[in-house]
Protein backbone atom coordinates (compact mmCIF):
# COMPACT_ATOMS: atom_id res chain seq x y z
CA UNK A 1 0.00 0.00 0.00
CA UNK A 2 2.79 2.34 0.99
CA UNK A 3 4.71 1.35 -2.16
CA UNK A 4 1.66 2.07 -4.31
CA UNK A 5 1.27 5.45 -2.67
CA UNK A 6 4.93 6.27 -3.33
CA UNK A 7 4.63 5.15 -6.92
CA UNK A 8 1.58 7.35 -7.37
CA UNK A 9 3.43 10.34 -5.93
CA UNK A 10 6.42 9.72 -8.16
CA UNK A 11 4.18 9.35 -11.20
CA UNK A 12 2.42 12.57 -10.31
CA UNK A 13 5.73 14.39 -9.92
CA UNK A 14 7.02 12.99 -13.23
CA UNK A 15 3.80 14.05 -14.94
CA UNK A 16 4.07 17.53 -13.47
CA UNK A 17 7.69 17.98 -14.49
CA UNK A 18 7.33 16.45 -17.94
CA UNK A 19 4.22 18.41 -18.83
CA UNK A 20 5.17 21.37 -20.98
CA UNK A 21 3.88 24.87 -20.41
CA UNK A 22 1.35 26.21 -22.85
CA UNK A 23 1.16 29.81 -23.99
CA UNK A 24 -1.70 31.26 -25.95
CA UNK A 25 -1.31 34.47 -27.89
CA UNK A 26 -4.25 36.24 -29.48
CA UNK A 27 -3.27 38.74 -32.14
CA UNK A 28 -5.55 41.74 -32.30
CA UNK A 29 -6.94 42.85 -35.63
CA UNK A 30 -4.39 45.19 -37.20
CA UNK A 31 -4.90 48.86 -37.87
CA UNK A 32 -2.67 50.06 -40.66
CA UNK A 33 -1.85 53.77 -40.79
CA UNK A 34 -2.91 55.63 -43.93
CA UNK A 35 0.03 55.23 -46.27
CA UNK A 36 1.79 58.01 -48.17
CA UNK A 37 1.34 56.43 -51.59
CA UNK A 38 -0.79 57.13 -54.64
CA UNK A 39 -3.68 54.74 -55.16
CA UNK A 40 -3.53 52.57 -58.26
CA UNK A 41 -6.44 53.36 -60.62
CA UNK A 42 -7.76 49.84 -60.57
CA UNK A 43 -10.97 48.07 -59.54
CA UNK A 44 -9.87 44.99 -57.65
CA UNK A 45 -11.74 41.95 -56.37
CA UNK A 46 -10.19 40.44 -53.26
CA UNK A 47 -11.03 36.83 -52.52
CA UNK A 48 -10.59 36.16 -48.80
CA UNK A 49 -9.89 32.47 -48.19
CA UNK A 50 -11.74 30.78 -45.36
CA UNK A 51 -8.59 30.31 -43.24
CA UNK A 52 -8.10 34.11 -43.08
CA UNK A 53 -11.07 34.38 -40.74
CA UNK A 54 -9.77 31.93 -38.13
CA UNK A 55 -6.07 31.26 -38.56
CA UNK A 56 -4.46 29.45 -35.62
CA UNK A 57 -0.85 28.30 -35.55
CA UNK A 58 0.34 25.86 -32.88
CA UNK A 59 3.90 24.78 -32.35
CA UNK A 60 5.77 22.77 -29.78
CA UNK A 61 9.07 24.46 -28.99
CA UNK A 62 11.93 22.08 -28.22
CA UNK A 63 9.49 19.62 -26.69
CA UNK A 64 9.06 21.84 -23.66
CA UNK A 65 6.57 24.54 -24.42
CA UNK A 66 3.56 24.75 -26.68
CA UNK A 67 2.76 28.08 -28.23
CA UNK A 68 -0.57 28.79 -29.84
CA UNK A 69 -0.92 31.93 -31.91
CA UNK A 70 -4.47 32.83 -32.78
CA UNK A 71 -4.57 35.35 -35.61
CA UNK A 72 -8.37 35.12 -35.75
CA UNK A 73 -9.62 37.33 -38.55
CA UNK A 74 -6.51 39.52 -38.48
CA UNK A 75 -5.45 38.45 -41.98
CA UNK A 76 -8.84 39.21 -43.50
CA UNK A 77 -8.91 42.65 -41.89
CA UNK A 78 -5.30 43.25 -42.89
CA UNK A 79 -5.84 42.62 -46.62
CA UNK A 80 -9.13 44.53 -46.72
CA UNK A 81 -7.45 47.58 -45.17
CA UNK A 82 -4.30 47.29 -47.23
CA UNK A 83 -5.98 46.96 -50.61
CA UNK A 84 -8.47 49.65 -49.61
CA UNK A 85 -5.48 51.99 -49.33
CA UNK A 86 -3.85 50.68 -52.52
CA UNK A 87 -6.61 50.57 -55.10
CA UNK A 88 -9.41 52.86 -56.23
CA UNK A 89 -12.09 50.25 -55.52
CA UNK A 90 -12.03 46.92 -53.73
CA UNK A 91 -14.79 44.29 -53.84
CA UNK A 92 -14.42 41.63 -51.15
CA UNK A 93 -15.40 38.12 -52.22
CA UNK A 94 -16.00 35.22 -49.87
CA UNK A 95 -14.58 31.75 -50.53
CA UNK A 96 -17.82 30.65 -52.24
CA UNK A 97 -18.58 33.79 -54.24
CA UNK A 98 -18.49 33.42 -58.01
CA UNK A 99 -16.07 35.99 -59.42
CA UNK A 100 -17.94 36.02 -62.73
CA UNK A 101 -20.86 37.78 -60.98
CA UNK A 102 -18.70 40.86 -60.44
CA UNK A 103 -16.93 43.42 -62.61
CA UNK A 104 -13.29 44.18 -61.86
CA UNK A 105 -9.92 44.77 -63.50
CA UNK A 106 -8.02 42.26 -61.39
CA UNK A 107 -8.78 39.55 -58.87
CA UNK A 108 -6.31 38.89 -56.07
CA UNK A 109 -6.29 35.69 -54.04
CA UNK A 110 -3.89 35.85 -51.09
CA UNK A 111 -3.00 32.72 -49.11
CA UNK A 112 -0.73 32.10 -46.15
CA UNK A 113 2.00 29.86 -47.49
CA UNK A 114 4.04 29.74 -44.33
CA UNK A 115 3.99 30.90 -40.73
CA UNK A 116 6.97 30.44 -38.43
CA UNK A 117 8.24 31.94 -35.24
CA UNK A 118 11.13 31.70 -32.85
CA UNK A 119 11.25 32.26 -29.10
CA UNK A 120 14.27 33.31 -27.00
CA UNK A 121 15.02 29.68 -26.06
CA UNK A 122 15.62 28.89 -29.71
CA UNK A 123 17.35 32.06 -30.90
CA UNK A 124 19.47 32.53 -27.75
CA UNK A 125 18.50 36.20 -27.77
CA UNK A 126 15.91 38.19 -25.85
CA UNK A 127 13.73 38.51 -28.92
CA UNK A 128 10.66 36.84 -30.37
CA UNK A 129 10.51 36.71 -34.16
CA UNK A 130 7.71 35.88 -36.60
CA UNK A 131 7.92 35.08 -40.29
CA UNK A 132 4.82 35.10 -42.48
CA UNK A 133 4.89 34.13 -46.12
CA UNK A 134 1.93 35.25 -48.22
CA UNK A 135 1.39 34.16 -51.78
CA UNK A 136 -0.82 36.25 -54.00
CA UNK A 137 -2.33 34.87 -57.15
CA UNK A 138 -3.50 37.60 -59.52
CA UNK A 139 -6.04 37.07 -62.29
CA UNK A 140 -7.24 39.45 -64.97
CA UNK A 141 -10.90 40.27 -65.58
CA UNK A 142 -11.24 37.31 -67.95
CA UNK A 143 -9.96 34.83 -65.39
CA UNK A 144 -6.47 34.38 -66.83
CA UNK A 145 -3.72 33.97 -64.29
CA UNK A 146 -1.63 37.11 -64.61
CA UNK A 147 1.05 36.52 -62.01
CA UNK A 148 1.95 34.97 -58.68
CA UNK A 149 3.89 36.88 -56.09
CA UNK A 150 5.31 35.59 -52.82
CA UNK A 151 5.99 38.03 -49.99
CA UNK A 152 8.12 36.98 -47.04
CA UNK A 153 7.64 39.27 -44.06
CA UNK A 154 9.48 39.39 -40.76
CA UNK A 155 8.77 40.95 -37.40
CA UNK A 156 10.86 40.97 -34.25
CA UNK A 157 10.11 42.18 -30.74
CA UNK A 158 12.19 42.19 -27.59
CA UNK A 159 10.97 40.23 -24.59
CA UNK A 160 9.60 42.50 -21.90
CA UNK A 161 8.77 41.30 -18.41
CA UNK A 162 8.48 37.65 -17.45
CA UNK A 163 6.09 36.32 -20.07
CA UNK A 164 6.57 36.47 -23.79
CA UNK A 165 2.98 36.65 -24.98
CA UNK A 166 3.00 40.37 -25.61
CA UNK A 167 6.34 40.26 -27.40
CA UNK A 168 5.21 37.42 -29.68
CA UNK A 169 1.97 39.24 -30.38
CA UNK A 170 3.93 42.38 -31.25
CA UNK A 171 6.29 40.39 -33.48
CA UNK A 172 3.31 38.99 -35.40
CA UNK A 173 1.84 42.47 -35.80
CA UNK A 174 5.21 43.79 -37.01
CA UNK A 175 5.48 40.95 -39.52
CA UNK A 176 2.07 41.87 -40.95
CA UNK A 177 3.12 45.49 -41.08
CA UNK A 178 6.33 44.49 -42.85
CA UNK A 179 4.23 42.61 -45.41
CA UNK A 180 2.06 45.71 -45.85
CA UNK A 181 5.11 47.89 -46.53
CA UNK A 182 6.46 45.40 -49.07
CA UNK A 183 3.12 45.06 -50.85
CA UNK A 184 2.53 48.82 -50.94
CA UNK A 185 5.96 49.61 -52.35
CA UNK A 186 6.69 46.61 -54.58
CA UNK A 187 3.52 44.86 -55.67
CA UNK A 188 2.91 46.89 -58.81
CA UNK A 189 6.53 46.68 -59.90
CA UNK A 190 6.67 42.93 -59.25
CA UNK A 191 3.32 41.91 -60.72
CA UNK A 192 2.54 44.71 -63.22
CA UNK A 193 -0.99 44.64 -61.83
CA UNK A 194 -1.71 48.21 -62.96
CA UNK A 195 -1.45 47.06 -66.59
CA UNK A 196 -4.67 45.10 -66.03
CA UNK A 197 -6.57 48.40 -65.96
CA UNK A 198 -6.23 48.34 -69.76
CA UNK A 199 -8.11 45.06 -69.98
CA UNK A 200 -7.31 41.35 -69.80
CA UNK A 201 -3.88 40.14 -70.74
CA UNK A 202 -3.30 38.95 -74.29
CA UNK A 203 -3.84 35.20 -73.97
CA UNK A 204 -2.13 34.55 -77.26
CA UNK A 205 1.10 35.31 -75.42
CA UNK A 206 0.32 32.76 -72.71
CA UNK A 207 1.32 29.13 -72.89
CA UNK A 208 -1.47 27.79 -70.64
CA UNK A 209 -4.11 30.20 -69.40
CA UNK A 210 -5.70 29.37 -66.06
CA UNK A 211 -9.34 30.13 -65.34
CA UNK A 212 -9.74 32.02 -62.08
CA UNK A 213 -13.39 31.42 -61.35
CA UNK A 214 -13.50 29.87 -57.88
CA UNK A 215 -10.05 28.45 -58.52
CA UNK A 216 -8.13 27.25 -55.57
CA UNK A 217 -5.29 29.53 -54.59
CA UNK A 218 -3.13 26.44 -54.54
CA UNK A 219 -3.92 25.96 -58.17
CA UNK A 220 -1.64 26.52 -61.11
CA UNK A 221 1.11 29.07 -61.04
CA UNK A 222 0.54 31.83 -63.54
CA UNK A 223 2.56 31.73 -66.70
CA UNK A 224 3.45 35.42 -66.68
CA UNK A 225 5.85 35.54 -63.82
CA UNK A 226 6.73 34.53 -60.29
CA UNK A 227 8.35 37.12 -58.09
CA UNK A 228 9.59 36.99 -54.55
CA UNK A 229 10.95 39.52 -52.11
CA UNK A 230 12.16 38.60 -48.68
CA UNK A 231 14.56 36.39 -46.95
CA UNK A 232 13.13 32.98 -46.07
CA UNK A 233 12.56 30.74 -49.01
CA UNK A 234 10.51 30.75 -52.12
CA UNK A 235 9.35 27.24 -52.39
CA UNK A 236 6.54 28.17 -54.70
CA UNK A 237 9.12 28.50 -57.39
CA UNK B 1 13.80 64.53 2.80
CA UNK B 2 13.76 62.54 6.00
CA UNK B 3 16.91 61.17 7.57
CA UNK B 4 15.81 57.61 6.78
CA UNK B 5 15.26 58.48 3.11
CA UNK B 6 18.67 60.10 2.92
CA UNK B 7 20.29 57.08 4.55
CA UNK B 8 18.51 54.76 2.11
CA UNK B 9 19.77 56.77 -0.85
CA UNK B 10 23.32 56.80 0.46
CA UNK B 11 23.11 53.05 1.07
CA UNK B 12 21.78 52.38 -2.45
CA UNK B 13 24.56 54.47 -4.01
CA UNK B 14 27.21 52.93 -1.81
CA UNK B 15 26.25 49.32 -2.48
CA UNK B 16 25.59 49.49 -6.20
CA UNK B 17 28.12 48.01 -8.58
CA UNK B 18 30.67 50.17 -10.34
CA UNK B 19 30.25 51.53 -13.87
CA UNK B 20 32.87 53.08 -16.11
CA UNK B 21 31.97 55.23 -19.11
CA UNK B 22 33.47 56.55 -22.33
CA UNK B 23 31.43 59.15 -24.22
CA UNK B 24 32.55 60.63 -27.51
CA UNK B 25 30.98 62.73 -30.20
CA UNK B 26 31.99 63.59 -33.73
CA UNK B 27 30.46 66.65 -35.34
CA UNK B 28 30.20 67.00 -39.10
CA UNK B 29 27.93 70.04 -39.27
CA UNK B 30 26.65 72.72 -36.90
CA UNK B 31 23.32 72.02 -35.20
CA UNK B 32 20.59 73.88 -33.35
CA UNK B 33 16.87 73.82 -32.70
CA UNK B 34 14.36 76.58 -33.44
CA UNK B 35 11.21 77.18 -31.43
CA UNK B 36 8.73 74.38 -32.14
CA UNK B 37 11.28 72.07 -33.75
CA UNK B 38 11.44 68.50 -32.47
CA UNK B 39 13.57 65.39 -32.58
CA UNK B 40 12.63 61.75 -33.02
CA UNK B 41 14.53 58.71 -31.74
CA UNK B 42 14.63 55.67 -34.03
CA UNK B 43 16.34 52.29 -33.86
CA UNK B 44 18.36 51.15 -36.82
CA UNK B 45 16.61 48.29 -38.56
CA UNK B 46 16.59 44.79 -37.12
CA UNK B 47 16.65 43.63 -40.72
CA UNK B 48 20.27 44.74 -40.67
CA UNK B 49 21.03 42.85 -37.47
CA UNK B 50 20.56 45.72 -35.04
CA UNK B 51 19.55 44.56 -31.55
CA UNK B 52 18.84 47.87 -29.80
CA UNK B 53 16.37 47.16 -27.02
CA UNK B 54 12.89 48.71 -27.17
CA UNK B 55 13.09 49.83 -23.55
CA UNK B 56 16.43 51.56 -24.23
CA UNK B 57 14.85 53.58 -27.05
CA UNK B 58 11.97 54.54 -24.76
CA UNK B 59 14.44 55.47 -22.04
CA UNK B 60 16.42 57.78 -24.37
CA UNK B 61 13.17 59.33 -25.64
CA UNK B 62 12.07 60.08 -22.07
CA UNK B 63 15.47 61.31 -20.94
CA UNK B 64 15.75 63.70 -23.89
CA UNK B 65 12.37 65.16 -23.10
CA UNK B 66 12.94 65.94 -19.44
CA UNK B 67 15.40 67.61 -17.13
CA UNK B 68 17.80 70.42 -17.88
CA UNK B 69 17.88 71.39 -21.58
CA UNK B 70 14.90 69.16 -22.38
CA UNK B 71 14.11 68.77 -26.09
CA UNK B 72 10.73 68.37 -27.73
CA UNK B 73 10.57 64.70 -28.69
CA UNK B 74 8.04 63.21 -31.08
CA UNK B 75 7.18 59.64 -30.02
CA UNK B 76 8.83 57.12 -32.32
CA UNK B 77 5.59 55.26 -33.14
CA UNK B 78 3.77 58.48 -34.04
CA UNK B 79 6.54 59.45 -36.47
CA UNK B 80 6.63 55.99 -38.10
CA UNK B 81 2.82 55.84 -38.39
CA UNK B 82 2.55 59.32 -39.87
CA UNK B 83 5.12 58.44 -42.54
CA UNK B 84 3.92 54.88 -43.23
CA UNK B 85 5.34 52.92 -45.05
CA UNK B 86 8.58 54.86 -45.48
CA UNK B 87 10.17 54.40 -42.03
CA UNK B 88 9.41 50.73 -41.44
CA UNK B 89 12.37 48.52 -40.44
CA UNK B 90 12.69 47.27 -44.02
CA UNK B 91 11.99 50.51 -45.87
CA UNK B 92 13.62 53.27 -43.81
CA UNK B 93 16.40 55.11 -45.64
CA UNK B 94 19.76 53.51 -44.91
CA UNK B 95 21.75 56.67 -45.64
CA UNK B 96 21.26 60.37 -46.20
CA UNK B 97 21.17 59.88 -49.97
CA UNK B 98 18.06 57.74 -49.48
CA UNK B 99 16.68 60.34 -47.08
CA UNK B 100 17.10 63.11 -49.66
CA UNK B 101 15.23 61.02 -52.24
CA UNK B 102 12.48 60.28 -49.73
CA UNK B 103 12.10 63.96 -48.84
CA UNK B 104 11.35 64.68 -52.51
CA UNK B 105 8.29 62.44 -52.50
CA UNK B 106 4.94 64.25 -52.43
CA UNK B 107 3.47 64.53 -48.96
CA UNK B 108 6.59 63.52 -47.05
CA UNK B 109 8.11 66.98 -46.36
CA UNK B 110 4.65 68.23 -45.35
CA UNK B 111 4.14 65.33 -42.91
CA UNK B 112 7.60 65.93 -41.41
CA UNK B 113 6.91 69.65 -41.13
CA UNK B 114 3.54 69.04 -39.43
CA UNK B 115 5.35 67.13 -36.69
CA UNK B 116 8.08 69.76 -36.53
CA UNK B 117 10.78 67.10 -36.75
CA UNK B 118 14.22 68.61 -37.43
CA UNK B 119 16.51 65.77 -36.34
CA UNK B 120 16.34 61.98 -36.46
CA UNK B 121 18.52 60.22 -33.89
CA UNK B 122 19.30 56.68 -35.15
CA UNK B 123 20.31 54.32 -32.36
CA UNK B 124 22.51 51.31 -32.92
CA UNK B 125 24.00 48.92 -30.38
CA UNK B 126 22.93 46.94 -27.35
CA UNK B 127 23.75 45.85 -23.82
CA UNK B 128 25.34 42.44 -23.48
CA UNK B 129 26.96 40.30 -20.82
CA UNK B 130 30.68 40.11 -21.51
CA UNK B 131 31.98 38.10 -18.56
CA UNK B 132 30.66 36.35 -15.50
CA UNK B 133 32.06 34.14 -12.76
CA UNK B 134 31.89 32.87 -9.20
CA UNK B 135 29.43 30.46 -7.71
CA UNK B 136 26.48 30.73 -5.43
CA UNK B 137 24.39 28.00 -3.89
CA UNK B 138 21.24 28.15 -1.86
CA UNK B 139 19.62 25.51 0.29
CA UNK B 140 16.47 25.25 2.35
CA UNK B 141 15.46 22.80 5.06
CA UNK B 142 12.95 22.43 7.87
CA UNK B 143 14.99 24.75 10.07
CA UNK B 144 15.32 27.48 7.47
CA UNK B 145 17.47 28.24 4.48
CA UNK B 146 20.21 30.40 3.16
CA UNK B 147 22.73 31.07 0.42
CA UNK B 148 26.49 30.99 0.39
CA UNK B 149 28.99 32.04 -2.24
CA UNK B 150 29.95 34.89 -4.49
CA UNK B 151 28.94 35.64 -8.08
CA UNK B 152 29.83 38.50 -10.38
CA UNK B 153 29.16 39.58 -13.94
CA UNK B 154 30.08 42.42 -16.26
CA UNK B 155 27.68 44.05 -18.73
CA UNK B 156 28.77 46.27 -21.61
CA UNK B 157 26.37 48.86 -23.00
CA UNK B 158 27.71 50.13 -26.32
CA UNK B 159 25.50 52.47 -28.32
CA UNK B 160 25.98 54.83 -31.20
CA UNK B 161 23.59 57.62 -32.11
CA UNK B 162 23.76 59.02 -35.63
CA UNK B 163 22.02 62.35 -36.01
CA UNK B 164 20.43 63.35 -39.32
CA UNK B 165 19.15 66.83 -40.09
CA UNK B 166 15.86 66.58 -41.99
CA UNK B 167 16.18 70.26 -42.99
CA UNK B 168 18.95 69.57 -45.47
CA UNK B 169 18.92 65.74 -45.47
CA UNK B 170 22.44 65.53 -44.08
CA UNK B 171 24.24 63.64 -41.34
CA UNK B 172 25.38 66.12 -38.71
CA UNK B 173 27.37 63.81 -36.47
CA UNK B 174 27.47 60.88 -34.09
CA UNK B 175 27.53 60.37 -30.34
CA UNK B 176 28.87 57.10 -28.95
CA UNK B 177 28.67 55.79 -25.40
CA UNK B 178 30.50 52.75 -24.08
CA UNK B 179 29.53 51.84 -20.53
CA UNK B 180 30.88 48.87 -18.65
CA UNK B 181 29.47 47.81 -15.31
CA UNK B 182 30.36 44.99 -12.94
CA UNK B 183 27.74 43.64 -10.56
CA UNK B 184 28.47 41.53 -7.48
CA UNK B 185 26.33 39.13 -5.54
CA UNK B 186 27.95 38.03 -2.27
CA UNK B 187 25.88 35.75 -0.06
CA UNK B 188 26.42 34.80 3.52
CA UNK B 189 23.04 33.33 4.40
CA UNK B 190 21.37 36.37 2.82
CA UNK B 191 22.38 37.40 -0.75
CA UNK B 192 23.32 41.08 -1.05
CA UNK B 193 22.98 42.20 -4.67
CA UNK B 194 25.30 45.04 -5.70
CA UNK B 195 23.88 45.72 -9.14
CA UNK B 196 25.54 48.00 -11.69
CA UNK B 197 22.81 49.77 -13.66
CA UNK B 198 24.85 49.78 -16.84
CA UNK B 199 22.10 50.21 -19.43
CA UNK B 200 20.27 52.82 -17.39
CA UNK B 201 23.43 54.88 -17.02
CA UNK B 202 24.19 54.48 -20.73
CA UNK B 203 20.71 55.85 -21.41
CA UNK B 204 21.06 58.94 -19.23
CA UNK B 205 24.65 59.49 -20.43
CA UNK B 206 23.68 59.33 -24.09
CA UNK B 207 20.64 61.57 -23.62
CA UNK B 208 22.70 64.19 -21.78
CA UNK B 209 25.34 64.22 -24.51
CA UNK B 210 22.71 64.34 -27.28
CA UNK B 211 21.11 67.40 -25.70
CA UNK B 212 24.48 69.15 -25.65
CA UNK B 213 25.24 68.03 -29.20
CA UNK B 214 21.95 69.12 -30.73
CA UNK B 215 21.48 72.49 -29.07
CA UNK B 216 25.10 73.16 -28.22
CA UNK B 217 26.16 74.67 -31.53
CA UNK B 218 23.49 77.04 -32.76
CA UNK B 219 23.25 76.93 -36.53
CA UNK B 220 19.78 78.35 -36.82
Amino acid sequence: MIATRHLSSVALLIALFSAGCASNVKVAEPTLPKPHIDKLPLDVALRIPDEFNHFVHEENVLGRETWTIDLGAANATFFKQLFGFMFDKVIVLGPDDDAMDYTFDALIEPVIEGFEFSVPNQSKTEAFAVWIRYRMQIYDSAGNSASTWTVSAYGKSQKEGLGGSKALQRAAELAMRDAAALILLHMNKATKISALADGPIDISQLESPVVADNASADGGIGPVGIFAIGGIDNDSE
Amino acid sequence: MTVSNALTMILVVAISGCVTAVIEDAREQPTGLLEGETVVVMAKSYHQGNETETDYIRCVEKALGRGSGALNVVPNQQFVDNLFPWFEPRTAPADTKGLAQLMERPGIPEAVRDMGVRYIVWLDGDTSRVTQGGSLSCAAGPGGGGCFGFAWWTDAADYEASIWDLGDSAAVGTVTVDYSGTSFLPALVIPIPLIARTQSKACSGLAKQLKLFIVGDDAT
